[in-house]
């Protein structure tokens, strides 16, 4: 569709070039589609979308089959590789433990991403739960988890995360792969979630007060039917935007607590925990392909859903790039 | 104007009580006994346990330890580090670098986000504003301690510009890197922001108007597009101090900046956790006040917000 001139609403075809039948051959009678059918259409010739789901999908091989990319053992150190260069089937050379570079970086893929993965989902979960019922119920239960996400979205999340696990490392400290990562995924979602509440309550109150919401309600809807059915769905278009973005900042949530000591334990192959081990050697100005690797990986995977989350905005929301 | 002052006032004391209940709670999941970890994990005689249980207010009810915990918060009383120095000396020597620190990464911030950010508003989806949303796509997708590492290494030691680390004796010169990098961490949103603010105005009717009573486009920009758009960039950004000192831990232990940041760190890596939490709610505190001082400042420039 061509765009519209400044100063002009919408777009009027031009009548002496547009031929009638073509006019004529718009269906009035269409079920008009779904926003999503609609955002999918879009999204398909979005050179964006392709992009971040091409690199999306390279680092979901590399989670899912490891071995395709690297043979070498991530968790085999000798240290008689103790910063070995490059040589044939370790592209990267050797870590001061003996680790092969490459290795760790595809077999860190999976931590990381896992991390970012759950503690999205989690947040998200957590933040539209309590969104939409402070939204669409109103009254003292919205005061109540406003003030509440308020309290929560007081305290950086960082310094949270920090309090958080230096706590729960005294009380629980080892706790094996899946237990680290449920740790780092509980602390950012309990601080991360009001981002996600503000953004659904707004939306669902907009959405509430919509003449769809009441023909349901006058045909008899139930309200939680109604909340589920008909609200909740139609609001969730910013919330998806905002946790994929989000996903990546995770990712690099998690990075910045493995760089504190705080993240995943460092047994655990994770970007985060290679490049805190690699900082001693990067601020000799040696072995700088000990954090390159690592940090282009990451880069690239927080790039990927950062991009994602974009395509997916301009996608659900195509006026906002037009203006 | 007062009536706002007061309300805002009213809604930052329950925030603040509930951001210390949080932190009182995670204390309170430590396991162990509370008295062995005052004492350092030494058996002690009944009279020193009675007397620390005195002391801390270890055996009264639950709601009575957090009213000592939130009146100790107020009156700066956090106790002593492991080494015996009372924490609030140690927040007394290193936060004013941290501030010096903080204030000179959002100077840098608001400088070059609003300037290159306006830029790219006014020629949205120009080539300038496409390298610009590529550059602060980069900069959110790295995290901050690789960018910390690698400025160290380019700018401090392979051309000596300045030097690496900051260390004790610290002044505004050696913290220009460190404040670069802090800066870096919230460009890309400052950015963002202020180009969509900026783009968002240019189509508003009093531009319109502005332009058609034959205004120079240059006083255009500046008296009726920036103005405006600033709003919400300036209040984002004051916002975000409190985030950029929680930011300082990660510049300030690249560049061994003696800041609070720092402290922090080096509780952690000690295993001090209530030297660390003491920090966090010292900086949970000024969080706190400087989001009431930026929403006073704002209600005080924007007349729309104190009546709304």
């Amino acid at each position: 569709m061509p765009e519209t001139r400044p100063g002009q609403e919408r777009f009027v075809a031009p009548i002496d070039e547009t031929p009638l039948r073509a006019i004529d051959a718009v269906d009035v009678d269409a079920v008009p589609e779904s926003q999503w059918k609609e955002a999918w259409k879009r999204l398909r010739v979005s050179p964006l979308f392709w992009l971040s789901v091409v690199i999306i999908g390279f680092i979901a091989i590399m989670i899912a089959f490891p071995t395709l990319f690297t043979s070498a053992d991530p968790t085999q150190g000798s240290l008689d590789n103790s910063f070995e260069p490059a040589r044939e089937g370790h592209p990267f050379g050797f870590t001061q433990q003996g680790y092969d570079v490459w290795a760790r970086t595809v077999y860190g893929a999976r931590a990381s991403v896992a991390v970012g993965l759950l503690s999205a989902i989690l947040t998200a979960v957590l933040g539209m739960i309590t969104g939409a019922i402070a939204g669409f119920y109103g009254g003292i239960v919205d005061t109540l988890i406003s003030r509440i996400s308020d309290i929560f979205f007081s305290i950086p999340l960082l310094l949270a995360c920090i309090v958080v696990i230096s706590v729960i490392n005294n009380t629980w400290p080892n706790r094996g792969f899946w237990g680290s990562v449920l740790v780092v995924v509980v602390a950012l979602a309990l601080f991360a979630w009001p981002q996600i509440t503000r953004q659904m309550r707004g939306a669902v109150l907009e959405i509430k007060n919509l003449e769809f919401v009441d023909a349901a309600t006058a045909i008899g809807v139930t309200k939680m039917k109604n909340l589920w059915r008909h609200i909740v769905p139609n609001a969730l278009a910013p919330v998806i935007v905002a946790s994929t973005i989000s996903l990546g900042v995770f990712i690099v949530a998690e990075t910045s607590l493995s760089f504190l000591g705080l993240g995943l334990p460092p047994n655990v192959a994770s970007w985060g925990n290679d490049l805190s081990a690699a900082q001693n050697q990067v601020r000799s100005g040696q072995h700088l392909q000990l954090m390159y690797v690592p940090a282009a990986a990451l880069a690239l995977t927080v790039l990927g859903f950062i991009l994602l989350g974009e395509a997916v905005r301009e996608a659900l929301d195509p006026k906002a790039r037009k203006k | 104007m007062w009536w706002y002052v007061a309300k805002r006032l009213l809604q930052t004391i329950p925030v603040f009580l509930g951001a210390t209940l949080i932190i009182f709670f995670l204390l309170k999941l430590r396991p162990g006994d509370p008295i062995l970890n005052l004492a350092g994990n030494k058996p002690v005689s009944p009279e020193v346990r009675d007397a620390l249980a005195a002391q801390y207010h270890i055996d009264d009810p639950l709601w009575q330890q957090w009213i000592f915990f939130v009146k100790n918060a107020v009156t700066f009383n956090f106790g002593e580090t492991f080494a015996g120095q009372p924490v609030i000396e140690l927040i007394q020597q290193t936060f004013p670098v941290t501030v010096v620190l903080a204030v000179m990464a959002l100077a840098i911030d608001g400088f070059l986000g609003i300037s290159l950010g306006t830029i790219a508003g006014l020629r949205r989806n120009g080539w300038f504003d496409s390298s610009m949303l590529v550059t602060s796509l980069l900069l959110l997708s790295i995290p901050i301690f690789v960018l910390g590492f690698v400025m160290q290494l380019i700018f401090g030691v392979k051309l000596g510009w300045t030097s690496p680390t900051v260390g004790g004796d610290w002044n505004v010169g050696r913290l220009i890197l460190p404040a670069i990098v802090l800066a870096i961490a919230n460009f890309a949103y400052t950015l963002r922001l202020c180009r969509t603010s900026v783009a968002e105005n240019l189509t508003a009717d009093h531009v319109r108007t502005a332009r058609a009573k034959g205004l120079p486009a240059g006083q255009v920009v500046v008296k009726h597009v920036l103005r405006n758009s600033l709003v919400p960039v300036v209040t984002y950004m004051g916002i975000n101090l409190g985030a950029l000192m929680a930011g300082a831990i990660i510049t300030e232990t690249i560049f061994n900046v003696p800041g609070i940041g720092n402290a922090a760190y080096t509780a952690i890596f000690k295993g001090e956790t209530s030297t660390v939490v003491a920090i966090v709610t010292f900086m949970v505190m000024v969080y706190v006040l400087t989001s009431l001082v930026v929403d006073l400042l704002y209600a005080l420039l924007d007349p729309r917000i104190r009546y709304a």
